[in-house]
């Protein structure tokens, strides 16, 4: 049992990791494959200018969906986001059918044309700095996104972006 | 002619001077000074809203034309604002963004404002209450009653915003100093108490002003799928732009199409109180605040400039009160869903005055930047900008066609001004 528990870390590790080369390269279908068709997606942060938990962004799955399918509708900065995720911890339940993992997240933005391009391009910055809270739905051999919160640290967010972190 | 010469580019345009203005107005250092000190450090200006002080004792810390100030609700559950100094060595009181002050701090006892390097201390009213060591240092030559906090004019109005003046001889009232330009939305906010529930800011590299422009004008629609797909109709386009005095705009309303972008739906359900449903208003106050009203959610845009070049915006988004948890969600979904920090619309404005910033250094060939459609005052008539230059002209004694010359009025608007006068029989 326990070997088959540390089996399952390593695929929800493997899962997280994937998924931000997913994210990172704009592979919004191969993400959403990824979710369970009740997956929760939001972005939160704790304010203490108001003294409240605020949502920035979020949806269920068909929501997400929709957000990045109208993206090419969009004019966006594509100044390509990078993360930098360590997964510190995932717990599986006793029945193995579920399980949750918290990791550290960076957020790396190397300038394309969100600025002066012919002065900006290339530079590279923190975009944002959190953590990715996430639970997983297990059956068999399928691992699948139930709820992905991606809490923040960072809270001045400049011009913000329209792709999901 | 196609493209054009330095001295062709610089030619005035065959537009009404006041239809331009020069974009060194948007880079010059000596006129950002001048606006801190002419504009932003003497008229009302709203810092937050009383759902961030909900109870006594309660603070919030902000900045005006770099003056750090505090407000703070006391006992008597009045707002009052103060200068963020303390008078003993000009050092901050008070460093957090928000708290209150009914736990003690480190230097200072329960229910003060301290100041926490030499632990004078301050009531909720400003009167201090503790100087230490007042007698051995101060014998009889000093007092409490001689270094109370530098108090500011200040108001609740409006939905319940808490507007702030650093000037103590302002002379009018919030009311007065909105000229009308509020009263579309005043059923709507003043109904029932509202509440923060977005908070979220960007610093910019732009002028304030391109921010306020943007906000004023309709016609960067093209820059929105969102509002292309759901609106660009008959009544869309019949959405009147009013001027009103002091540089104020408001722009009217139509039924806004949300079922027309995917993933989107009516908010019909949760529309503020005595508005019709899906209706959406906007107010942009002179000189640099926006309400703006799209059915459920209310956001509300705070600029402090930091430089000629350099803005910071605070995003608020309100619901409220009452709100049921669920109903409350919804609210901040459709909020979030076009002005989040990752929604569709304010990453696409912002986008286009962080370019205009880049554009617009102090060294650079004069642009200049038209304001000059005229449209009857409907929704892509450019008379919300043309109004706000008015009133800034005005106030610095410059032409914003030409700032280093003096103000001249806007032909049209003198003409106006006459025609009000003549109809009141002066």
């Amino acid at each position: 049992m326990a070997e088959i528990k540390h089996d399952l870390k390593e695929q929800v590790r493997e899962l997280i990791y994937n998924t931000c080369i997913h994210l990172d390269d704009h592979q919004w279908e191969h993400w959403h494959d990824n979710c369970a068709d009740n997956f929760n997606y939001a972005i939160r942060a704790f304010s203490p200018e108001v003294q409240a938990d605020i949502k920035y962004h979020g949806g269920d799955k068909e929501y997400m969906q929709s957000i990045t399918s109208m993206l090419s509708k969009h004019n966006s900065d594509q100044s390509p986001l990078r993360r930098h995720c360590t997964v510190y911890r995932v717990d599986v339940a006793a029945d193995g059918k579920s399980a949750a993992a918290i990791s550290s997240l960076a957020v790396y933005q190397t300038q394309l044309d969100g600025i002066n391009s012919h002065v900006d391009a290339g530079t590279t910055s923190i975009f944002l700095v959190g953590r990715y809270n996430d639970k997983f739905i297990i059956d068999g051999d399928s691992i699948k996104f139930e709820d992905r919160e991606v809490r923040l640290d960072t809270r001045r967010l400049d011009k913000g972006t329209h792709w999901p972190i | 002619m196609s493209s054009r010469n330095h001295d062709q580019w610089n030619a005035t345009p065959d537009l009404q001077q006041g239809e331009w203005v020069d974009s060194k107005i948007y880079s010059d250092e000596e006129i950002f000074e001048d606006e801190l000190k002419k504009i932003w450090s003497k008229t009302w200006i709203p810092v937050c809203h009383e759902s961030e002080l909900k109870e006594a004792y309660s603070f919030r810390t902000m900045t005006i034309a770099r003056e750090p100030v505090i407000v703070v609700r006391g006992k008597d559950m009045v707002v009052r604002a103060f200068l963020n100094v303390c008078p003993h060595r000009g050092n901050m009181i008070e460093r957090r963004p928000s708290g209150n002050y009914k736990r003690g701090t480190p230097s200072g006892t329960p229910k003060t404002m301290t100041c926490m390097f030499h632990a004078w201390s301050f009531d909720m009213k400003g009167k201090c209450v503790n100087i230490s060591r007042k007698a051995e240092g101060y014998q009889d030559r000093l007092n409490e009653s001689q270094v109370g906090l530098r108090e500011l004019k200040c108001e609740v109005y409006f939905g319940g915003f808490v507007w702030v003046s650093l000037n103590d001889d302002i002379g009018i009232t919030v009311e007065e100093f909105a000229a009308g330009s509020l009263d579309v939305l005043a059923p709507s906010l003043n109904e029932e108490p509202l509440e923060v529930f977005h908070y979220h800011k960007a610093i910019i590299p732009c002028n304030y002003k391109l921010w306020h422009d943007t906000n004023c004008e309709f016609y960067h629609d093209y820059l929105h799928y969102h509002n292309r797909i759901t609106g660009f109709n008959e009544a869309y386009f019949a959405r009147k732009n009013s001027g009103f005095d002091g540089g104020h705009i408001n722009v009217g309303s139509f039924e806004v199409q949300y079922d027309n972008y995917e993933g989107s739906h009516s908010r019909e359900e949760l529309s503020f109180p005595h508005l019709p449903p899906n209706h959406w208003y906007m107010i942009d106050m002179f000189p640099g605040v926006n309400f703006n009203l799209r059915g459920s959610a209310l956001r509300c845009d705070l600029m402090t400039p930091l430089g000629p070049n350099s803005v910071m915006i605070e995003f608020r988004g309100l619901g409220l009160a009452s709100d049921s948890k669920k109903d409350r969600q919804t609210r901040i979904d459709h909020h979030n869903s076009i002005w989040g920090p990752f929604g569709r619309n304010l990453h696409e404005d912002l986008l286009a005055v962080t370019g205009q910033g880049s554009s617009m250094h102090p060294m650079a060939e004069s642009r200049k930047i038209l304001h000059g459609r005229h449209e009857n005052e409907t929704i892509h008539d450019e008379n919300g900008m043309r109004h706000y230059y008015e009133e800034w002209g005005k106030l610095l004694n410059r032409s914003p066609s030409n700032p280093d010359e003096t103000f001249k009025p806007y032909p049209a608007f003198k003409e106006q001004e006459a025609q009000r006068a003549a109809a009141a029989g002066k």
